[in-house]
C-alpha cells in the first residue's frame, strides 16, 4: 500500500470514527464516543433522535412523570476539538440540543396536553484521558495507537440557557446548571486492527443537578443520578461496526417543595450500527428502550438515533489536496 | 553400559570403520551407504551379539571407548542479513547466537549463493549449482535451460547428500524447516538422506498455517517423516514448530550412542513476516531514524568489533531509495514498522535457537555439538509480493485479496498479512555491502557465519577473514563425522566437490583453507562474479550492474563503491579466464530469459547518490542575526 494511502486512511478513520461526536447529553452516548484522535482535529456532530416516553428527553435527570406519554424529536449539533494537555489526549467541545416535545402532562389533577420547542441549554464537555497511551500528537502516533485498558475524566457542564417557560412543566430548557462527572473506560479486546477491533466499554458518571427554582412557581430539587453505560462494540468491517448498548440508572430522586418522587433504578438496552461514509463523514444508527417498564413509576423510554459526524484535519485535508492534484 | 549402547557404539565403528574402507578401496557401487545401515541393523538387532562382539574384540572395544564424534547443527536463517545480529553489528537482540559466536568463531569472508535453492542445494551436496540441479531457481528455469541436467529445479539425483553420507557414517540425521530443493517423493528430505524429518517444501508463505502466495499453488506442501502433510499440527507457527520437531527428533533417539546431525532450515525472517503479537512491539520507534543512521551505526559497531576493517565506507544507498531525512516523520514510521516486525522475527529465531541450545544443554550434548548458523543468501530486497500479486485483474491478485489482504500495520503479522521491509531495509540487513538477495553483489551473497563446537580450537570469540564458501560444509562435516566422499553413489560417479574442508583453519593450523590462486564463482539469473584473493569480478544487468564486467577490490572496498576494472584490464583478462573455466567446468548456461531482464525499464535512471543533494530539498530555513531584525516601518 502507498504511504499517502495509508496515512490518510489512518487519520480518516479516526476522525470518522464517533470520537469526535460530542455528548449527547440528554442520552446515553454511543460506543466509541471516547477513543482517541490525533490532536488538533475538528468535528461537527449532527444528531436526530426520536423519542417516546414518561420522561422528558431534554432533561437528563430522567424524572419520571407518571402515566405521561411524551413524543419528542431532537436534534443536536456542536463542535467539537481535540488537543494535547500535559501529554494528554483531551478534548474540548460544546453542543446544543434544540427541537420540540409534547405529550400529557399532570396540572392541578389534570391531564393537559402540552407541547414545546426551541433550543436546549447548551453544553459545555471536557474530556482528558489519565490511563492509556499517550496524545497522539502527530501522525506516527496515530499509527502506534491502541486503546489498551484507558480510562478518562469527563466533565460536562449545561448552563441554563435554553428555552425555558415558568408557567409549564414541559420545556426544553432545564432552568438549572447541571453536568456530570464520569470515567470513561475503553478495554480492547484483542487485536486492533480495522476491521477486527472489539472493545468492551463503560462510563460510569454522577450527573449533579443544581435547584430550579421556578418550576411552575415551585424548587425542583434533583438528588444526584448515577449512571452506568455499557457497550460491546465489534467491526464487522473496516468501515462498518456493530454495538451491544446497556444503560443503567440509579438515583436521581426528584422533590418538588419538598415533595419527593421515586428515585430511579431503570435499566435500558440498545444497539447500534456505525458506518464510516467517507474520509471525512461517519454515520450511525441506533434504538434503545428501557427494560421492565410496567409499572407507573419506572421509566419509559425508547428511542431511534440517527448521528452524522463530520470531522475534518488540516493535515488530512492537505494530504487530499495534493493527491487530488495527482 | 547397556546391551543397546554398547550395540549401537559398535554400529558407529564398524560403520566407520566400512566408510573408510570403502573410500580407500573404491568399492562404492554396491552402495557401500546401503550394505552399512543392513550390518547396523543386524547387529542392532541382536544385541547380545554385538555385546559379544565388543568384549571380544579388542580392537573394536578400543575404539568405543574413543571420544564420541560430535553432534552437528546446521542452523540455516532464510534470508538473515550480515549485519543482523549482535555478533556482526547489529541492533537486534540475539543473545543466543552472539553465545556461539563468542563460544565459537565468526567469519566475515564467508560466502553463499544469491539465492535460496542454490545455496541450499551446495550446502547439502557439496557441488556446484550449475551441476546439482540447481543451476537456476526453480521457479526461473530458462527457456534454454529446460531439459539440461543441472537445471532441473531440483537437488538431482546426480549427488550425494550430505545427510545420506553422514547416515552412512553412523550419524542419526534430522531435518526441520524449509527444504526447497524438489516436491516429489524422489525428491523430498526422507529421501535424500534424513531419517526423520519436519518440512516446508515449498520456498515460503504463511508462518501459521499452509495458505502459499500464488493462486496457482495456492497450499503450502509439508513433509513429516517422508509422508505429505494433510494438516499442520495444533498451535503450529513455524519457527516454534520446527524447533519443536528438531528436539523431538533428538530426544527420539538420545542416549542410543550415535551422534545427530540436524539441520535446522528455518523459514524466518523471510518474509511475509508473520510474528506472534508478543513479539512485534521490541522496537517500536527504533527505526524511525531511517535507513543510512542505523547503517551508519550498524557499520561503527562492525569497525569497533573488528568485523570490517577501519575506513570501510557504507554502499551507495540504492538510487530510488529516499534519504530518509527528507521523508515526514509518518512515512518513517511506517516505514521504520515493517523493520520493527523484521527485527522481532530475528529475535524470534534466535530466542527458538535459544531453546534448541538450552535442551541440548539440559541432555548433555551441547559441549559434544558443532553448530554452524548462517543466513542462505543476502537480504530480501525485492517485492516479491508485489511481483506476484501487485497486478489488479490478475488471478494472483484476485487470491490476493482473499488469502493475503491484511494491510493493516496492526495487522502486521497476522496470518493473511504480507509484510517485507524493502530494498531500504535490506541494505540495512546487509551493512556495509552494496545490493541484497538475487544479485552478486557482496550484499547478495556474503553472510555471516558463526562455527562453535568442539572442532573449533580457535580462540573463543575470534574472527576470521578467510574466504569461505557454503560448499565448504560437505568436506568440512564429511571429516569431522570421521567419513570421506565418495567417488561413487548408487552406481553412479559423483561429480567433484567445489569446496574445501575448514579442519585445519578451525584447528587454527592455518588461517585460511584458500590460497591466493583459489578462486569462487556464481551464476544466477545471467548476473556472474568471480572472486579471487582481494579480488572480484562481477557482471550485473543493468541498472545494478553496467552489463559489462566490473572489478573490485573487495578488500579494500567491501561496498563495491570503485568499479575498478579499466584501471586494471590484466586483473580483468586474468580472471574473466577464470570465468570461463568455471563455466567450462560447471556447464553453465546463461538463461534467455530471468527476471532482470526488463528491470532498467522499471526503475528510474541510476544516478550517483551524493549526500546532501540537491541542497534544495536540505537547506534549512535562513535566521538571521537577532541584532538585525526589526518590524517593519509604518
Amino acid at each position: 500500500m502507498r504511504i499517502d494511502v495509508w496515512l490518510r486512511r489512518a487519520v480518516t478513520v479516526a476522525l470518522a470514527m464517533g470520537a469526535l461526536c460530542p455528548p449527547l447529553a440528554l442520552a446515553q452516548v454511543p460506543a466509541r464516543f471516547y477513543w482517541k484522535t490525533l490532536s488538533d482535529a475538528n468535528a461537527v456532530p449532527l444528531i436526530y433522535q426520536s423519542v417516546s416516553g414518561n420522561t422528558n428527553p431534554f432533561d437528563p435527570s430522567h424524572r419520571v412523570t407518571s402515566g405521561a406519554n411524551f413524543d419528542a424529536t431532537l436534534a443536536m449539533a456542536g463542535y467539537a476539538r481535540t488537543f494535547t494537555l500535559l501529554d494528554r489526549s483531551a478534548m474540548a467541545a460544546v453542543i446544543v440540543p434544540m427541537g420540540r416535545i409534547s405529550g400529557a402532562v399532570n396540572v392541578g389533577g389534570n391531564s393537559v396536553t402540552q407541547a414545546a420547542s426551541g433550543f436546549g441549554d447548551p453544553m459545555l464537555e471536557f474530556n482528558i484521558n489519565l490511563l492509556g497511551p499517550r496524545a497522539q500528537k502527530n501522525l506516527p502516533d496515530v499509527l502506534r495507537y491502541e486503546p489498551g485498558f484507558s480510562v478518562d475524566l469527563l466533565a460536562d457542564l449545561a448552563l441554563p440557557a435554553g428555552e425555558y417557560d415558568s408557567s409549564r412543566q414541559l420545556n426544553i430548557g432545564q432552568n438549572r446548571w447541571y453536568g456530570r462527572l464520569g470515567m470513561p473506560v475503553v478495554w480492547q479486546l484483542g487485536a486492533w486492527v480495522p476491521g477486527r477491533r472489539t472493545t468492551l466499554e463503560f462510563l460510569p458518571a454522577v450527573w449533579l443537578f443544581g435547584t430550579n427554582d421556578d418550576y411552575v412557581g415551585q424548587t425542583l430539587k434533583t438528588d444526584p443520578l448515577f449512571q452506568l453505560d455499557a457497550h460491546l462494540s465489534r467491526d464487522f468491517t473496516e468501515r462498518a461496526w456493530g454495538s451491544l448498548d446497556v444503560a443503567w440508572y440509579s438515583g436521581g430522586k426528584s422533590s418538588i417543595n419538598g415533595v419527593s418522587g421515586e428515585k430511579l433504578d431503570n435499566l435500558g438496552f440498545g444497539f447500534t450500527f456505525g458506518y464510516q461514509i467517507n474520509d471525512n463523514l461517519n454515520f450511525t444508527f441506533g434504538y434503545k428502550s428501557t427494560l421492565s417498564d410496567e409499572a407507573p413509576d419506572d421509566l419509559r423510554m425508547d428511542s431511534f438515533m440517527v448521528t452524522l459526524v463530520f470531522g475534518w484535519h488540516p493535515l488530512l485535508e492537505g494530504v487530499r489536496r495534493l493527491h487530488s492534484e495527482k | 553400559m547397556k546391551m543397546e549402547q554398547v550395540s549401537a557404539n559398535c554400529h558407529a565403528v564398524l560403520n566407520e570403520k566400512n566408510l573408510v574402507c570403502d573410500a580407500n578401496s573404491g568399492l562404492t557401487n554396491l552402495g557401500g551407504g546401503v550394505v552399512i545401515d543392513k550390518l547396523g541393523g543386524l547387529l542392532g538387532a541382536l544385541g547380545v551379539l554385538g555385546m559379544i562382539i565388543a568384549l571380544a574384540v579388542p580392537a573394536i572395544g578400543m575404539a568405543a571407548d574413543a571420544p564420541r564424534r560430535p553432534n552437528i547443527v546446521i542452523i540455516l536463517g532464510d534470508d538473515l542479513g550480515f549485519a543482523d545480529t549482535g555478533a556482526f553489528g547489529g541492533e537486534i537482540r540475539t543473545p543466543n547466537i552472539d553465545a556461539l559466536a563468542n563460544n565459537g568463531v565468526r567469519f566475515t569472508n564467508f560466502y553463499t549463493h544469491a539465492s535460496c535453492s542454490p545455496t541450499r542445494s551446495m550446502l547439502l551436496s557439496g557441488v556446484d549449482t550449475h551441476v546439482n540441479g540447481l543451476g537456476n531457481m526453480d521457479e526461473w528455469t530458462a527457456p534454454n535451460q529446460r531439459g539440461v541436467p543441472g537445471y532441473e529445479g531440483y537437488l538431482n539425483n546426480q549427488v550425494v547428500t550430505l545427510p545420506q553420507l553422514l547416515k552412512a557414517a553412523g550419524y542419526h540425521t534430522y531435518m526441520a524447516g524449509k527444504w526447497h530443493l524438489g516436491k516429489a517423493p524422489d525428491q523430498i528430505p526422507a529421501a535424500r538422506g534424513f531419517e526423520r524429518d519436519f518440512t516446508l517444501l515449498d520456498g515460503g508463505g504463511s508462518y501459521w498455517d499452509m495458505k502459499n502466495v500464488t493462486a496457482a499453488s495456492p497450499r503450502l506442501v509439508f513433509t513429516e517423516d517422508g509422508r505429505y502433510l494433510t494438516r499442520l499440527p495444533k498451535d503450529y507457527y513455524a519457527t516454534k514448530t520446527y524447533t519443536d520437531k528438531v528436539i523431538s527428533f533428538i530426544d527420539a533417539n538420545h542416549g542410543d550412542g550415535k551422534p545427530f546431525f540436524a539441520y535446522v532450515s528455518h523459514q524466518a525472517p523471510h518474509d511475509p513476516y508473520h510474528l506472534p503479537r508478543e513479539w512485534r512491539n521490541r522496537h517500536v520507534g527504533a527505526y524511525d531514524q531511517g535507513w543510512d543512521a542505523v547503517r551508519q551505526a550498524r557499520l561503527k559497531r562492525q569497525v569497533e568489533l573488528g568485523i570490517m576493517p577501519k575506513g570501510t565506507e557504507l554502499a551507495e544507498r540504492m538510487w530510488f531509495i529516499p534519504d530518509p531525512v527528507v521523508l515526514a516523520p509518518a512515512s518513517r514510521a511506517i516505514l521504520g514498522k515493517k523493520m520493527e516486525l523484521y527485527a522481532g522475527m530475528v529475535e524470534n529465531m534466535d530466542h527458538h535457537i535459544g531453546r534448541l541450545i538450552d535442551h541440548l544443554k539440559r541432555i548433555g550434548e551441547y559441549d559434544n555439538t558443532i553448530f554452524v548458523v548462517f543466513g542462505d543468501n543476502g537480504a530480501e530486497g525485492t517485492d516479491l509480493f508485489n511481483m506476484i500479486a501487485g497486478t489488479p485483474g490478475t488471478r494472483d491478485f484476485l487470491f490476493a485479496a482473499i488469502n493475503w489482504s491484511q494491510t493493516s500495520p496492526n495487522a502486521w503479522g497476522d496470518p493473511g498479512s504480507f509484510v517485507g521491509y524493502g530494498p531500504m531495509w535490506a541494505q540495512v540487513s546487509m551493512t556495509p555491502f552494496s545490493q541484497y538477495k538475487g544479485w552478486l553483489a557482496e550484499g547478495g551473497i556474503r553472510n555471516a557465519l558463526v562455527v562453535s563446537g568442539p572442532a573449533v580450537k580457535r580462540a573463543k570469540g575470534s574472527l576470521n577473514h578467510g574466504l569461505m564458501h557454503v560448499g565448504d560444509l560437505m568436506p568440512t562435516l564429511l571429516e569431522v563425522a570421521g567419513a570421506s566422499y565418495p567417488k561413487a553413489h548408487q552406481g553412479r560417479e559423483l561429480p567433484p566437490l567445489i569446496g574445501k574442508s575448514w579442519m585445519s583453519m578451525l584447528s587454527g593450523k592455518v588461517d585460511s583453507i584458500r590460497t591466493e590462486k583459489d578462486y569462487l564463482a556464481w551464476e544466477v539469473f545471467g548476473n556472474r562474479a568471480v572472486r579471487q584473493g582481494d579480488w572480484k569480478l562481477r557482471w550485473q544487468f543493468k541498472p545494478y550492474g553496467k552489463g559489462e564486467w566490473e572489478l573490485f577490490n573487495v578488500a579494500k572496498d567491501p561496498a563495491e563503491r570503485q568499479d575498478v576494472a579499466a584501471q586494471n584490464p590484466g586483473k580483468v583478462k586474468t580472471m574473466t579466464a577464470l570465468w570461463d573455466d568455471y563455466v567450462k567446468t560447471n556447464n553453465v548456461i546463461l538463461p534467455s530469459r530471468g527476471p532482470f531482464e526488463t528491470l532498467e525499464d522499471q526503475l528510474p535512471t541510476r544516478v550517483p547518490v551524493d549526500t546532501g543533494f540537491p541542497p534544495l530539498i536540505y537547506k534549512r530555513q535562513y535566521v538571521p542575526p537577532k541584532e538585525l531584525m526589526a518590524d517593519p516601518k509604518p
